[in-house]
């Protein structure tokens, strides 16, 4: 009797050792994941369904409390009339003209130095450090570097023009110029990586494809048109995917160069909402052009998925 | 036929890298400048005394400058921030990649895609309400509110992940087989042949890091909480009347120094790392 006591306490406690590690056992990938997942629930997603919210709510003051106002802070924004939309869509509008300028100029030169890159040379580490440095550096840094670069006196730029028998430029100031002269560090800052990630697609293209092209008289430039870009096409993507994201981030340069002025006419997207971030009478807008800049990247990586998978699948 | 080629090809190389040396020249000349600015008197016209070194080489800018913010407290800010932010991500990226490369478990699918939708929101479009949530926490003006939103990274996770399952099941098994649990197997297993994953993440996240400017600028307001970068934006700032470029420039070289010598030293290790997180 009293051994089969024992037997069943023992039989009982072993399987209360079972359960616990089969618990342990079902739990442990929760764990696992937990610290990543509630960090960026916390930090990203949280955050982002916060925006949309606040978006359509209408800030109060003493007087009057905060009401739900739907889709209102969104017909403002995009309704050329009201307090806000003449400059959303003037910024709007600079920010389309920033990625349109910006990114297919940075992909073509960085394709270019790829190619050129892409021989037996001497120096490559001097070739590598010139063009892929601006990646490392602070965009704050680049921005004040640029603001004295371009500056009315003494910048290095007017005295190249001047020197040449030309006018100088306000660069910063002159509201058509302050676009250019941002987009020209854009150029400068972002064409090095692109580069890289060409010259590592060059890398592993396959050489036969060349070779037979070589045995059928094709040309240097038949055989980028034909052969290069079709085959890089992935690359193309990322980089254009990449150009067109920071753009809607940009933001450091600008706080270096003209802050947007004169009349909003240099400004771009997030740097609008880093500039009325603490105007509680504007929170509303701010989370309503939050919630745009999300969409737009939203759209655009769905694209990017989309032709990716299109792409794969003609290829299979 | 190929020697009918061989002296135009020749041509056509020369001049390939001639229009790179002028291409290289151009994109260095920011940098080129910087430096002679940082090291001639405030203000000096290029064209005053010798092209490179001005009427004197001086190191007045520096002393200048170190007057404007505290950098001492930037530097150690700034490498807390780096280091504590890459230390806490080596840990959360490793754990959630090991169960999403080899855990069944309910729900993964559905996890791993919201963890995803990191990679298409960058933090910065998210200050206004990330900024709310600090305030929320009472961490405003902290060393773990710079922090904290960078801790957790759907890159590595996707990245680690990637590297976990490329190592054949058959060898956790076999250190299963030998009484390894789930953390010897990582640590033995899965850690050892995923260093150079680490490496390209590391790199990419301490330099990113390095050169954060919004969300240190507006989640912080004392010098001994802020970065590298919002001391030199103040430096933008407090000069503007004069615009005091010898102070500006020598700024900058004393935020950018550290990443450029990294950079020089390591140079094939950090492209390396960035064409991989390209390649995700």
């Amino acid at each position: 009797m009293s051994q089969l006591g024992i037997l069943s306490r023992q039989a009982a406690r072993s399987t209360t050792a079972n359960v616990n590690q089969r618990l342990w056992r079902r739990m442990l990938p929760y764990l696992l994941v937990l610290p990543t997942f509630a960090f960026i629930f916390t930090f990203t997603l949280f955050p982002t369904l916060n925006a949309i919210v606040q978006s359509t709510i209408q800030p109060g003051n003493a007087r009057i409390p905060s009401r739900y106002v739907g889709l209102q802070n969104y017909a403002d924004l995009f309704n050329p009339s009201s307090i806000i939309g003449g400059d959303f869509l003037r910024i709007l509008g600079n920010t389309a003209l920033y990625i349109g300028v910006t990114v297919p100029i940075s992909i073509v030169l960085a394709f270019g130095l790829a190619l050129l890159l892409n021989r037996k040379l001497q120096a490559l580490g001097f070739f590598r450090f010139a063009f892929f440095y601006p990646v490392l550096m602070p965009m704050i840094g680049a921005g004040s570097i640029f603001a004295f670069i371009f500056a009315d006196q003494i910048g290095l730029a007017n005295t190249v023009l001047r020197s040449l028998g030309g006018v100088g430029i306000k660069w910063v100031g002159d509201a058509n110029w302050t676009l250019v002269s941002i987009m020209l560090v854009a150029v400068w800052k972002q064409t090095g990586f692109f580069m890289i990630m060409y010259l590592a697609g060059l890398q592993n293209l396959p050489q036969d494809v060349y070779e037979a092209a070589d045995l059928d008289g094709a040309t240097i430039w038949q055989k980028i048109r034909f052969i290069t870009l079709p085959l890089l096409q992935g690359t193309t993507l990322f980089v254009l995917t990449t150009g067109i994201a920071s753009a809607f981030q940009l933001v450091d340069q600008l706080y270096a160069l003209g802050e947007g002025q004169p009349n909003q006419r240099s400004n771009l997207l997030l740097y609008f909402v880093f500039q009325k971030y603490n105007e509680p009478r504007n929170l509303g807008y701010v989370n309503a052009i939050t919630v745009v800049i999300l969409a737009f990247l939203l759209i655009f990586t769905v694209v990017n998925f989309v032709v990716w998978e299109r792409r794969t699948y003609y290829e299979n | 036929m190929r020697t009918h080629h061989a002296a135009p090809r020749r041509a056509l190389n020369t001049f390939g890298t001639l229009l790179l040396f002028a291409a290289a020249l151009f994109w260095l000349i920011p940098l080129i400048w910087t430096v002679l600015v940082a090291f001639r008197p405030e203000n000096e016209p290029i064209v005053t005394g010798n092209i490179f070194f001005g009427s004197r080489l001086t190191l007045e800018n520096f002393e200048q400058v170190a007057m404007v913010t505290d950098w001492r407290a930037h530097y150690i800010t700034t490498i807390i921030f780096v280091v504590g932010v890459l230390l806490v991500q080596l840990v959360t990226i490793t754990l959630a990649a090991y169960a999403f490369a080899r855990l069944k478990f309910w729900g993964k699918n559905l996890i791993f895609g919201l963890i995803l939708i990191q990679l298409m929101i960058p933090a910065a479009v998210l200050i206004v309400p990330n900024f709310a949530t600090i305030s929320f926490l009472n961490l405003f003006d902290t060393r773990w509110a710079l922090m904290l939103p960078y801790m957790g990274s759907a890159f590595g996770t996707f990245l680690m992940r990637q590297a976990f399952k490329q190592i054949p099941l058959e060898l956790e098994d076999a250190a299963r087989i030998d009484g390894c649990g789930w953390f010897g197997v990582l640590r033995h297993v899965y850690l050892p042949p995923s260093v150079p994953s680490l490496v390209a993440f590391g790199l990419v996240s301490v330099s990113t890091r390095w050169n954060e400017f919004l969300w240190p600028f507006i989640i912080t307001q004392s010098n001994e909480n802020r970065t590298l970068t919002v001391g030199l934006s103040r430096v933008l700032r407090t000069s503007e009347v004069g615009a005091l470029y010898g102070q500006i420039t020598a700024g900058v070289l004393i935020v950018i120094l550290p990443l450029m010598i990294l950079f020089m030293l390591f140079q094939r290790q950090f492209i390396n790392s960035f064409v991989r997180s390209g390649l995700k």
